[in-house]
């Protein structure tokens, strides 16, 4: 499954969804695939914060939050999944894109390279609703079920990593104005 | 009111509902009329970086958000503070017990409860310390407006001379 290609596909199922994505690649194809997106939250740092940061979206909206993370950055949080399991914030889809590498470093093969099973991690961690996605169909249509059902879901997708698009041209401080006036927050 | 709860009472002026945090003996006093409390929505991080994270979720979609934690683990907050919360300008209040301080009887916190306030100085992020109850609403108080005028995370660093520090 190619990254980009998948990405797109959850944009066009998502609606207005608040998505958090992982510094890197991640956050850079979310741009070029849908640059101008108030709900689009691009972390250009704080690796391993992703999806804690949707934690804190999703336990402060009922609407559907979604983190895009990666394999790299989860292992470097794997404690937020036990939060995860702890809140059962209901309106929460983690998906991961997983590469089983660090990509932008030199491509030096990670954990779940060698059989580390994040989707296991997240069960024994007491998310309800967790599922591997290895093509573009089962991604799709897991994703559509985690929308219309509670969970929270850990949705691990199986990538392959297929080289970079340009560097996005984010605004950290632009980044957070736009998502929260998009929740009808004013000032500060 | 004691120490404890003029800070609780402070958050609720502010309007900041939800708290992460990493457990401390001195800080439970202030978290545990939190979880007694439905105004708060009191969250428990693994981390304390991970509870960084959580708050500046909330803060994004609109909820004020503070994090409570001990000085061993604001030395694990570094990078969140300096690639997350500071170039996003998030306002951020963090409640930071001091260990290493008058009474401490642990050698192994003495380090990094010594350079918390020069770590924060580095990052160029506003702290106090509060050592007593005297004026202390007012100080609290004024340090949240502080925070979110500035959107800039901010420390308020508590000390035994506070809340009596933990008994060894």
């Amino acid at each position: 499954m190619n990254r980009f290609s998948a990405t797109k596909l959850l944009l066009q199922n998502a609606g207005d969804a608040p998505l958090v994505s992982n510094l890197g690649p991640t956050s850079d194809e979310l741009w070029h695939a849908s640059a101008g997106r108030a709900r689009n939250f691009y972390c250009y740092g704080s690796m391993g914060l992703c999806s804690s940061i949707a934690l804190g979206m999703a336990l402060s909206t009922d609407e559907k939050v979604v983190s895009l993370d990666g394999d790299g950055s989860l292992l470097m949080n794997m404690g937020t999944l036990a939060t995860i399991g702890r809140e059962q914030p209901p309106n929460l889809i983690v998906v991961v894109w997983d590469n089983e590498q660090w990509g932008q470093t030199g491509f030096q093969p990670t954990h779940t390279a060698f059989g580390t099973d994040l989707e296991q991690v997240g069960a024994s961690c007491g998310i309800p609703k967790t599922a591997t996605a290895r093509d573009e169909e089962d991604l799709v249509g897991v994703f559509r079920q985690a929308l219309d059902e509670p969970g929270p879901w850990l949705i691990v997708a199986k990538v392959e990593e297929e080289g970079y698009l340009p560097v996005a041209p984010v605004e950290p401080e632009m980044t957070l104005y736009n998502f929260r006036q998009s929740f009808g927050v004013g000032g500060v | 009111m004691n120490w404890a709860e003029t800070i609780v009472q402070a958050l609720k002026d502010g309007d900041v509902s939800l708290i992460a945090y990493v457990p401390d003996i001195s800080i439970y006093q202030v978290t545990k009329l939190m979880e007694e409390d439905d105004y708060f929505h009191v969250v428990a991080a693994t981390r304390e970086e991970e509870a960084i994270g959580i708050a500046s979720g909330a803060y994004a979609a609109g909820r004020r958000a503070a994090v409570f934690m001990q000085s061993s683990g604001f030395g694990n907050c570094v990078n969140a503070l300096a690639s997350l919360c500071i170039p996003y300008r998030i306002p951020l209040p963090m409640f930071i017990n001091l260990r290493g301080e008058v009474g401490e009887f642990n050698l192994a916190q003495v380090a990094m409860g010594r350079v918390t306030r020069p770590i924060l100085d580095a990052l160029a992020l506003t702290h106090y310390t509060l050592e007593s109850h005297d004026r202390l609403q007012r100080r609290v108080s004024g340090a949240l407006t502080l925070c979110y005028a500035s959107r800039q995370p901010l420390a308020l660093c508590m000390t035994p001379m506070l809340h009596g520090g933990k008994i060894a």
